[in-house]
């Protein structure tokens, strides 16, 4: 299931108490899916025994976040056969190495976002990616093209 | 950088990590490719004679004799090893007055007859990648029988005159029974076709063509005619959905391209076959003009002499096959025959013909063990770069079995 601030919203106290130093519970919520709080933060919610179910699901819910890279991209391995779609269409990519992928071929850079190794997806440089860092682009064209579904974004 | 031999694509820019021939690491390979690299050396066959593990020559000595004392004998296979290694099975078969065939007869071998008669145009997939604006696929799954397909020849990548690439420079069309892995990617500028009939289709598109309302897909096959106009290069990739949805009616195929090509210029490419199906079917027709099912014996190709319908009317007595497998792929109704006839089987693997084959010969794996040439789908000869020589390779086996005849 997609991560959204929503659902994380929905199984949090709700009480803006503003122990965490938010002024929201949703803003929280925002910055839990960002990455830039810890779910620890919310101090309710560990400490007082009526969240406890409330707490179970919202930690069950946040494990994807863990494997996910920073940009929240989750590649599924196992359902991967390589056609490089994604390293294909990749703006990035296209942008940096407009003779490797650019134009098909495998990537020519150093330290490509993916690369096709043993004949599945790897991801390699997360940096590159436009996802990365503050001012970031919410790009999905990679997983848009990947006809398995092997590549997913937190946010789904 | 190698060349990956696990489909038509023929990929040219395989990165490896080894050390000696166990390969630590390949890149770029699509999942297809790098498992023929990474399993190198599993499932090797072994030289026997009669299910009996014996040495090289002892099996080499044994397939002589058989191919010397036969009198009718069939060549069945070459679609997986070079031009070099095929040139030297035709001249076998030729000598020997023998049967020669491979899996473009069930395969695309039609499409590829046409081409090499000039009936319907082709391009190269190089040119496809600069140029062509329509992407179509017929009757084909590349995601799963040409993995890196779309992304390195067809729909994503940018070429010259298509510096936008999929996003704006270029529209694709999937024409299939069900909804495919690669009609998933027919969103934004693209259709897909699910139809029952690719006769009733064509028959559609002509009406189009004609100025008539199609009758199916009324909005969409005037659209892709439109798109197709726009551009002065597309390209129709057919694959076996396509070459047993015609039916046979071969005659309608070619009017419609050449309809087609009355209005815009569309170029023909078969997609999803054996490596070098190709090469063999080119060196046949330059050497007999005919591609498949051919008698040396009678000069002249007829479906009576399909590898399978020799073996359903028993009327060949040795059966040598190079680097495919029939039991695996032809219905076991025609190849339980193999085990009543004299067979040798040549390839690198072990496979189910070979277990029940008189002489089993291993050879080395072409293009990775050795060199040579192959021909790509589209006709364009790509020289292999061999990553670790090593054992007898197709072309010193078929010298040796020259010598008997």
């Amino acid at each position: 299931m997609a991560i959204t601030p929503m659902e994380i919203y929905k199984l949090l106290p709700k009480t803006n108490c503003k122990k965490c130093g938010e002024q929201t519970c949703m803003a929280f919520a925002f910055k839990v899916v960002n990455r830039e709080r810890q779910i620890e933060e919310c101090t309710p919610l560990f400490e007082e025994e009526r969240y406890e179910k409330q707490r179970e699901s919202l930690l069950k819910l946040l494990e994807p976040l863990k494997e996910a890279t920073e940009t929240g991209l989750i590649v599924d391995e196992d359902k991967c056969t390589g056609c490089a779609n994604c390293i294909v269409v990749c703006p990035v990519h296209a942008a940096d190495d407009p003779h490797g992928s650019g134009i098909g071929y495998g990537p020519r850079i150093e330290d490509p976002i993916y690369r096709l190794e043993n004949g599945v997806l790897k991801i390699i440089n997360m940096e590159k990616c436009r996802r990365y860092g503050k001012n970031r682009i919410l790009c999905v064209a990679c997983r848009e093209n990947c006809p398995s579904d092997a590549i997913s974004f937190l946010e789904g | 950088m190698y060349t990956c031999t696990g489909c038509s694509c023929l990929c040219d820019d395989i990165e490896i990590e080894a050390d000696g021939d166990d390969v630590k690491q390949v890149r770029n390979a699509c999942r297809r490719g790098a498992g023929i690299y990474l399993n190198l050396n599993s499932s090797r066959s072994k030289p026997s004679v009669d299910g009996k593990e014996v040495d090289f020559n002892t099996a080499l000595d044994k397939a002589q004799r058989m191919i010397a004392e036969s009198e009718n004998l069939a060549i069945y296979g070459l679609d997986t090893t070079t031009i070099e290694a095929q040139m030297l099975a035709i001249e076998l078969a030729e000598r020997k007055g023998a049967y020669i065939d491979d899996n473009s007869t069930f395969c695309l071998g039609d499409f590829v007859k046409m081409i090499l008669k000039k009936e319907l145009p082709s391009s190269t997939l190089d040119e496809v990648r600069d140029n062509a604006y329509v992407v179509f696929y017929w009757g084909t799954d590349p995601y799963h029988s040409l993995s890196r397909h779309m992304s390195k020849f067809s729909y994503y990548p940018r070429g010259k005159r298509r510096q936008r690439g999929y996003e704006e420079d270029r529209f694709l069309v999937v024409v299939d029974v069900r909804k495919t892995h690669t009609a998933k990617l027919a969103k934004k500028n693209a259709r897909f076709l699910e139809v029952r009939n690719d006769v009733e289709l064509i028959s559609a598109f002509m009406d189009a063509l004609n100025g008539k309302a199609p009758s199916i897909f009324t909005k969409e096959i005037p659209r892709i005619i439109k798109e197709m106009e726009k551009s002065d290069f597309n390209v129709i990739f057919g694959g076996l959905g396509l070459r047993y949805g015609l039916k046979g009616r071969y005659d309608l195929f070619k009017e419609f391209f050449e309809k087609l090509n009355e209005r815009t210029n569309v170029y023909f490419i078969p997609s999803g076959c054996h490596p070098n199906m190709r090469g063999f079917n080119q060196l046949m027709f330059e050497k007999t003009g005919e591609i498949n099912s051919y008698s040396f014996k009678e000069g002249e190709s007829n479906e009576e002499f399909a590898f399978y319908r020799l073996l359903e009317s028993s009327s060949i007595d040795t059966a040598l096959i190079i680097g495919t497998d029939p039991l695996n792929s032809l219905p076991f109704e025609y190849v339980k025959r193999l085990a009543k006839i004299n067979t040798i089987v040549i390839d690198p693997r072990e496979t189910f013909t070979g277990r029940i084959a008189n002489v089993v010969i291993p050879s080395s794996i072409s293009g990775i063990e050795t060199g040579g040439k192959f021909v790509r789908i589209d006709g364009v000869e790509v020289e292999l770069k061999p990553f670790a020589v090593k054992n007898t390779g197709d072309v010193e086996i078929l010298k040796r079995l020259l010598e008997v005849v």
